[in-house]
């Protein structure tokens, strides 16, 4: 694999991963405004807010090291009347912008409570366009491997799995520094922590077995089609790629399967707070490289009909 | 008339030669790797035991032939529609063609076309393809690679005219199925070619990309 091919797996997990923290920071703030008020949420939550917009643009600089001649990337986004990533570099940008806004008004506290909120809610409703946008890029009726229900199931998957466990080390991370800033809050972020994680946890369960289900599925599918193309891809998860594939597998089943039980359970008794940051942090780490495989296994797999 | 320039291959006539390979490289000087028209040698069969006596074997239906691809200047190009940068677009006359001054290089269309047709240069970082020689085909010359070809299997034509002329058969193994993008190709079959889609046989000779 060259630099631009690995220029798309950094895009499409990082883009997919700041969409999924988005949202699921979305839900945190919701319910820990509910829960101790908006100042305590906000205090849980503005820092990791700028880190997503961070990630965000990390990824899209990412993704110009996949072009062969970034003179003209301008032009990327003229085709929207036909091509899917011309708009989803569209709808990409809508989304950065609108993300780097929100965390500005967010931060300095600009204009209203719902104001805000009206933002965040566009904001999310167009990471939402921006995923499925980049599925669709992929649906093209020459690569069986990608034209088919696993493509829009993964990478939402990868979406929420990612963004949900990277907002658990964030807020770790975050309750960290609010604690040596501020110690006589501590108390109730230390609660708003654990409450919070212990969703996570079950979330990332879940999640990565809905994974665990769909990848099955989908090598079966892709053998059961007979067409050359998606018998040829199904076979290189076994030769040469069988060592990725089950470790991505592996990975993901200890990293949010394993893991997200311990931190379930460190979250659920006060005072295993330490333990708790470090279940999120590795839960994270396994997760993320367990993605970044399978996204290379997606790239690496592929194999078009006819005489591509 | 059609509007829509295309082109006739005979597989029945086909050497396998390879010589439109080679003109179409000379004429666009292209670089190592990229090869905007490409001869397949596809073929089937086996050996089974002989019957009389099984220590020795016989030939069970062998056979092969070439099939010479480029772009097929497609009615419903893929390439075209995908392509994020508007760099690729269906001329007056049919032909499909790359603007340079647009394409970004990100290799989508290569995803999207079944024939290889688009291809990556290394050196300009941008999408390359079989142009139909335009400038040859200005002049009223043929584009390089019919006028190479020692076995007149190619022809260059209006793609209704040639369907009058030679039927409308357009996708023969190893083809794609012609439904996805509608070629503007008009195929004679070869004797031991099936449809696209039906065959049983393979391209023995898949590392005609390192030319």
């Amino acid at each position: 694999m060259e630099l631009r091919e690995w220029a798309l797996i950094a895009y499409s997990v990082l883009a997919q991963m700041s969409v999924g923290a988005f949202l699921i920071l979305g839900v945190v703030h919701f319910a820990a405004t509910r829960k101790a008020g908006m100042e305590e949420a906000d205090r849980l939550s503005d820092r990791v807010l700028v880190a997503i917009i961070i990630t965000l643009g990390l990824g899209m600089l990412a993704s110009l090291f996949h072009l062969g001649s970034v003179a003209n990337a301008p032009s990327a986004v003229t085709n929207f009347a036909t091509s899917w990533l011309s708009r989803e570099i569209l709808i990409g940008v809508v989304f950065a912008v609108l993300g780097i806004v929100f965390s500005a008004m967010q931060w300095f506290k600009l204009g209203s409570f719902a104001s805000r909120r009206v933002i965040a809610w566009i904001t999310a409703v167009v990471g939402i366009a921006l995923v499925y946008s980049m599925t669709q890029i992929y649906m093209l009726p020459t690569q069986p491997a990608w034209n088919n229900f696993a493509t829009p199931i993964t990478f939402f998957v990868t979406t929420l799995l990612l963004g949900s466990l990277a907002i658990g080390v964030a807020l770790v991370a975050n309750y960290a520094y609010v604690q040596k800033k501020n110690p006589d809050c501590a108390d109730v972020q230390c609660e708003l922590l654990r409450y919070v994680t212990r969703w996570i946890a079950v979330a990332a369960v879940v999640l990565v077995g809905i994974e665990l289900v769909v990848i099955p599925i989908y090598v079966a599918y892709l053998v059961a089609t007979g067409s050359a193309a998606a018998m040829a891809s199904a076979k290189m998860m076994v030769d040469p790629y069988s060592l990725v594939f089950t470790l991505r597998l592996v990975l993901a089943f200890i990293g949010a399967g394993v893991f997200g039980v311990f931190l379930y359970q460190n979250a659920t008794n006060p005072g295993q707070e330490k333990m708790m940051g470090y279940m999120a942090y590795g839960a994270f780490a396994l997760v993320l490289i367990a993605e970044v495989m399978g996204r290379f296994l997606f790239y690496a797999t592929q194999r078009g009909v006819g005489l591509m | 008339m059609s509007n829509q320039l295309a082109f006739y291959f005979d597989a029945s006539a086909c050497s396998g030669c390879k010589a439109c390979m080679a003109a179409c490289k000379d004429r666009s000087d292209l670089p190592v790797g990229v090869n905007w028209r490409k001869v397949f040698q596809y073929g089937g069969g086996g050996w089974v035991p002989d019957p009389l006596d099984p220590r020795y074997t016989l030939p069970n239906n062998i056979y092969s032939y070439a099939v010479s691809v480029a772009c097929m200047h497609c009615e419903n190009p893929l390439c075209a529609d995908v392509c994020p940068a508007s760099a690729i677009t269906k001329q007056a006359d049919g032909t499909v063609l790359i603007n340079t001054d647009l394409c970004i290089g990100c290799r989508y269309c290569e995803w999207a076309c079944p024939y290889g047709a688009p291809q990556f240069n290394e050196g300009t970082g941008q999408m390359t393809k079989c142009d139909f020689c335009v400038d040859l085909q200005a002049q009223g010359l043929n584009p390089a690679c019919v006028d190479a070809c020692v076995m007149r299997a190619l022809e260059v034509g209006d793609l209704d005219e040639l369907r009058q002329e030679h039927g409308s058969i357009d996708a023969i193994e190893p083809l794609p199925l012609a439904n996805i993008t509608k070629p503007a190709l008009v195929v004679k079959p070869h004797r031991h070619s099936s449809p696209s889609g039906q065959g049983a046989g393979r391209i023995n000779d898949p590392f005609a990309e390192e030319v």
